[in-house]
């Protein structure tokens, strides 16, 4: 049993460390579809991570503290949707912006709460039924509200994406968005709007970091966690479902690098902590060959400012 | 009949530097298809946009019904019963026909209604005999049957004023015939049409009225039966003129070019060239033609090196080029006008001087030993500009500056002047004004005339007869014929570039 | 409601006036930030001015943070003409910084100074050039995106310094610092202003941006570049060969990034640690905007964006002050920079909800 028992810890760890790697990756996968490529991802997540350690441990409720952490989230989000939809700016200088600007305002304003620890963080809920199935009860359905919410997110998102009228005049934006004009749907709004709900979800990410799984706060505390995510999106080829596997296999990662660490490894921890860049480089390097081959395109309006026509 | 469903008064459009509409008035009466027409840049596409929401209009008002609208973007167009079919069509290659079809509608739920989309159409597919295959990807469709998802794209949308923006120029004539046959039944039906073109013939098929319109006005509004052919061009073009193409044409048997079987990929992995074998004989205008997207593109890229082959062989001059480098290409002695100046043809942010010496900057005197000599570029292109009539106003502004006629003027001269033995000019005149496209017809002529080989690729029916020596019709992806061009007609190209055997 | 209408003609000054504007900008978001935590900002402003621009000493430092800064965007300057996207500057950085480490601190008997300060640039500048070419050359052959794999290739580089100063390099007697044995005499590179920290490091530099004005200027491969920047399409027309113009930009951009590394550890610190200069290859993302790729330019924004980067070191010691309050200034001033690029091509109209 003992030896079971670690098994399931570690892979319950997958899913909650899984779990901060998947909202921001589907948030930048309907982000991208919609034709906008937000390199800011680590700097909303770091932004969400603040606010939502902040509140959480001002009201002493981390749930209030991961709803502030995804607004956060949400509103950085605007300043890169204002420059490169209104201004038609280069979105990979204004998303890198946006991530020196979630370190500088981070820095910034954490200075004074470096090392201070919540008291009050998620806890696991466990669902009646559902949890008491052998194995996979105690790796998904003994986790807190937060990871059932993710579970949701990706069916919900993968059910609008392909089902609904929502989905389709995304795709349309982000495939043909000339096209998409022309058929009366607003560019401008779908872009701003799914811009917002990346920003929303890299904040969901960063605060989920700090209302459970690591209920302290450092300087740089997502440390690169917004770059997998985009390589995330990639690996998962622009589908929700896909980026729920890939956001485990890194929660994975995490995870084990963890428990090594914690069992007193003699792997030294700066190729212990090196282990999910080199996973993230391999696996861009495998995504991007069979995208290549298999001729799966990225949104073709990626990165490409839309322009009405000269009224 | 005579009741005027739409009507704009004084609409005039102001672009930066150009006027492109001047005190347009016009009226549209119900259940009639009135012809808009006039030549490449007459401001027809234009108006049309103003109708639609995409420019609004500089000044003027637009009456629909009797009553004044504002239309601010496609969606008033919409709302407002006007539905337009785009030259380039307006479709989403990655969805499937069904997902274009309803694009911006709402009538069928958040959560999508297939059946009830499929019921519909089934409706118009009685009505119109227009069938499409719902549930494939567009990109998987050919070109008249994206035509056919547009047009029930505005039936869909419920629209009583249909605005076609050039709709025939990616059809073979059979193709345009079945179109015209559903226009007319649309016309049964009480719908009004707007029917765009620069075509003579299809103007007195199938218009009810003709507006003429010539450098952004109006020049005349008039019945077909009051009305001929020869009148119209006058109006289009202003003073008619003929040229005439003195041909020397010299018999040669030598074979300059020799492409045998060649097989080329497309972006999808699909096959766009099937085993194409060509012979292009030394002093000949060689035509090809077909629909656009036929595998034309694909058998010019790949013998000047811009794409690979994966099958066959190209000898060119008794070298083989398969699969060289492009400069390696060019300086066996071909030289390329491609078909999209600005995608392909220029770097348009760069200055003139840099367009210009393009195929030449690296060799002296331009550089030497990796170092530039810039002022010899600017001697270059002013002898360059002088010699081939370029308008040049500053050599050092962008060239996406410069008119589509200069821009291309440029381009030729810039080709032409690395004294190629083989010249292949991809669609040569589209998008030009009347004046340029003579002035380029004649220089292919005259190049012809001093022994150059040339391939001329157009769809311009018009033009691969006037100007080609033989004509090679492809059709997806094969050569299915080359004929002599005194025994070619347009009927026969036609039924060829469809596919059907002659 | 307003629209954009497009300009036929930029007015010069609107090219000078938006740099300007967007620093201003920065430092007035900054200011406001400062406002809220219940400090003057304008006290902090005067504090950081004088620690940058103050005194001689002053603006030595500033030139020291401007030395790898001007080596850093001279190299990425080329390659964001080809709108090729650098932003492994980091990486190259250290790789450079390691590479000539390698030499300072295990190859360096019989050597003379001359010599070995030869070998460890020559060393720096191929650890940084491979480090670039990795990215490149997976670019090229798989068409994988250069932003993640060299933003995750600083990562990597960071924790393989991570591993040396903590492992085989670590200095014994270190006290469990994080750093290497201090370089032997022949390894570090002569200053050349009594009194300061200014190394012959700055002539690297100013070298390095002669040499990139003149090869994008005058050169063969600076017309190539331009060509592949504007239309990758028209270059292969034209019998450019884009991938090698991108492999050569890349070496270049990643010797130069991995040399500022080796002015660094031999100039400045004198030995190899794992905190060295953090921000200079973000910090030359927006000067190289802010200089609209202009080699020349360059030099000045790097000066200014050095003294911002000095004198806010300075501040967080001085008047504790977070650093992160440069990063808000670098942040707010570069997406000012990228939104402001509209003006140059466009004029804002007003347009009332009718006519």
């Amino acid at each position: 049993m003992a030896h079971h028992s670690i098994y399931i810890v570690l892979f319950a760890n997958t899913v909650k460390a899984g779990t901060i790697l998947l909202f921001p990756t589907i948030g930048e996968i309907f982000a991208e579809r919609a034709g906008i490529l937000n390199l800011g991802v680590e700097g909303m997540m770091l932004i969400g991570a603040f606010v939502g350690f902040v509140v959480a441990y001002t009201t002493k409720n981390p749930y209030m503290g991961f709803l502030a952490g995804v607004l956060a989230g949400g509103f950085a989000s605007l300043i890169h949707a204002f420059i490169s939809i209104t201004l038609r700016g280069n979105q990979i200088v204004s998303g890198l912006a946006l991530t020196i600007f979630g370190g500088g305002f981070t820095t910034f304003y954490g200075q004074k709460w470096i090392n201070m620890t919540l008291t009050h963080t998620l806890t696991p809920v466990k669902i009646p039924m559902l949890s008491s199935i052998p194995y996979i009860g105690m790796i998904f359905f003994n986790q807190d509200l937060i990871v059932y919410l993710s579970y949701i997110v990706v069916f919900v998102m993968w059910f609008i994406l392909y089902k609904t009228r929502l989905g389709l005049n995304l795709r349309a934006v982000g495939e043909n968005a000339k096209a998409a004009n022309a058929m009366g749907i607003s560019v401008y709004k779908v872009r701003y709007g799914w811009t917002f709900f990346g920003g929303l979800l890299a904040g969901a990410g960063g605060a989920y970091l700090t209302t459970a799984y690591a209920p302290f706060w450092l300087d740089g505390i997502t440390a690169g966690r917004g770059w997998i995510a985009i390589a995330l999106v990639i690996f998962a080829m622009w589908d929700p479902v896909k980026a729920l596997v890939g956001a485990y296999l890194f929660g994975g990662i995490n995870a084990l690098q963890f428990q090594l660490q914690a069992t007193g490894t003699t792997i030294p921890s700066a190729i212990l902590n090196m282990l999910p860049y080199i996973g993230t480089f391999i696996v861009i390097i495998i995504s991007s060959i069979i995208v290549k081959t298999r001729h799966i395109k990225p949104p073709k309006e990626l990165g490409i400012p839309y322009i009405r026509e000269e009224k | 009949m005579d009741e005027v469903i739409l009507e704009t008064r004084n609409i005039t459009k102001v672009f930066p530097e150009t006027i492109a509409n001047k005190d347009i008035s016009f009226k549209l009466r119900k259940g009639e298809i009135h012809a808009l027409l006039g030549e490449n840049g007459a401001g027809k596409t234009t108006l049309m946009n103003i109708l639609y929401g995409i420019y609004l209009p500089t000044s003027g008002d637009i009456l629909i019904k009797g009553k004044k609208v504002i239309i601010k973007n496609p969606l008033d167009a919409i709302r407002l019963g006007i539905g337009m079919i785009h030259q380039h069509f307006m479709l989403v290659d990655t969805l499937t026909v069904l997902e274009n079809i309803i694009l911006g509608l709402k009538e069928y739920g958040f959560v999508i209604d297939k059946k009830a989309v499929k019921k519909r159409l089934k409706e118009i597919e009685n009505l119109y005999s227009l069938k499409v295959e719902p549930d494939v990807k567009v990109w998987q469709t050919a070109v008249g049957e994206q035509q056919k998802i547009e047009i029930i794209k505005v039936l869909f949308r419920g629209a009583d004023i249909l605005i076609l923006d050039e709709p025939t120029a990616v059809l073979t004539p059979q193709e345009t015939q079945s179109l015209f046959k559903i226009l007319r039944k649309m016309k049964e039906d009480g719908k009004s049409i707007i029917f765009i073109t620069h075509k003579l013939e299809e103007v007195m098929q199938i218009a009810d009225t003709i507006t003429v319109l010539r450098k952004g006005r109006l020049i005349k509004t008039l019945p077909k039966s009051e009305t001929t052919k020869s009148q119209l061009a006058e109006l289009m073009v202003g003073k008619t003129q003929t040229l005439d193409f003195s041909r020397k044409r010299p018999k040669s048997n030598e074979e300059i070019l020799k492409i045998e079987n060649l097989t080329v990929h497309s972006d999808k992995s699909l096959k766009s060239l099937k085993g194409v074998s060509l012979s292009v004989f030394k002093g000949e205008i060689l035509g090809i033609a077909g629909i656009s997207g036929n595998g034309q593109k694909e058998l010019v890229q790949t013998v000047v090196g811009l794409k690979k082959a994966v099958q066959g062989k190209v000898v060119f001059n008794g070298i083989d080029i398969t699969n060289k480098p492009p400069r390696y290409i060019a300086q066996a002695g071909i030289n390329y006008i491609p078909a999209d100046r600005l995608a392909m043809g220029v770097a348009p942010n760069l200055s003139t001087i840099d367009n210009a010496i393009m195929r030449r900057y690296y060799r002296f005197p331009l550089s030497k030993r990796g170092i530039m000599n810039y002022r010899k570029a600017l001697a270059y292109t002013m002898m360059m500009a002088k010699a081939y009539k370029i308008k040049l106003d500053n050599p050092f502004a962008p060239i996406k500056l410069l008119s589509g006629g200069n821009m291309q003027k440029l381009i030729l001269a810039r080709e032409i002047l690395e004294n190629p033995k083989l010249l292949i000019a991809s669609y040569p005149t589209r998008g030009l004004d009347i004046a340029s496209t003579q002035f380029f017809r004649q220089k292919l002529i005259d190049i012809a005339n001093k022994g150059k080989t040339i391939i001329l690729v157009s769809e311009d029916l018009d033009e691969v007869l006037s100007l080609s020596d033989r004509i090679a019709v492809m059709y997806e992806g094969r050569i299915v014929g080359i004929l002599n061009a005194k025994e070619a007609d347009k009927n026969r190209l036609g039924l060829m570039m469809a596919g059907v055997k002659t | 409601m307003f629209y954009f209408e497009k300009r036929q003609q930029t007015p010069g000054y609107l090219k000078a006036l938006i740099p300007i504007i967007s620093l201003l900008l920065g430092l007035f978001i900054g200011a406001l930030a400062i406002l809220i935590t219940g400090i003057n900002p304008l006290l902090v402003y005067k504090g950081l001015f004088l620690n940058a621009f103050g005194s001689w000493y002053a603006f030595s430092e500033t030139l020291v943070a401007a030395v790898p800064l001007i080596l850093i965007t001279s190299g990425l300057i080329v390659v964001f003409r080809m709108n090729v996207w650098n932003i492994g500057a980091y990486g190259q950085y250290i790789m450079g910084a390691i590479f000539s480490s390698y030499f300072a601190l295990f190859a360096s008997n019989g050597l003379s100074k001359p010599v070995m300060l030869t070998v460890m640039v020559i060393a720096s500048m191929v650890g940084g050039a491979i480090w670039a070419l990795i990215p490149t050359l997976l670019k090229i052959f798989w068409e994988v995106n250069e932003v993640i794999t060299t933003l995750l290739l600083n990562y990597i580089a960071l924790y393989i310094l991570k591993f040396l100063m903590y492992g085989p390099w670590k200095n014994p007697s270190s006290y469990g610092f994080p750093l290497s044995k201090t370089f032997p005499d022949t390894a570090i590179l002569p200053i050349i202003f009594k009194g300061t920290r200014l190394t012959i490091a700055i002539i690297f530099a100013l070298l390095a941006v002669l040499v990139v004005w003149f090869l994008i200027k005058k050169s063969k491969f600076g017309y190539e570049v331009r060509v592949i920047g504007d239309n990758p399409l028209a270059a292969r027309y034209a019998g450019i060969s884009v991938n090698r113009n991108i492999i050569i930009g890349m070496a270049i951009s990643g010797a130069l990034a991995g040399l500022a590394g080796m002015t660094e550890v031999s100039g400045i610190v004198h030995y190899l640690q794992v905190k060295i200069g953090a921000d200079y290859g973000y910090t030359s993302i927006i000067v190289a905007w802010i200089a609209y790729l202009d080699p020349l330019i360059t030099v000045l924004a790097s000066v200014l964006f050095g003294g911002l980067a000095s004198g806010g070191y300075s501040i967080q010691i001085t008047m504790r002050v977070s650093y992160g309050i440069v990063g808000l200034i670098e942040s707010i001033t570069l997406f000012s920079l990228v939104g402001a690029q509209i003006f140059l091509n466009y004029r804002i109209r007003w347009k009332n909800g009718s006519s």
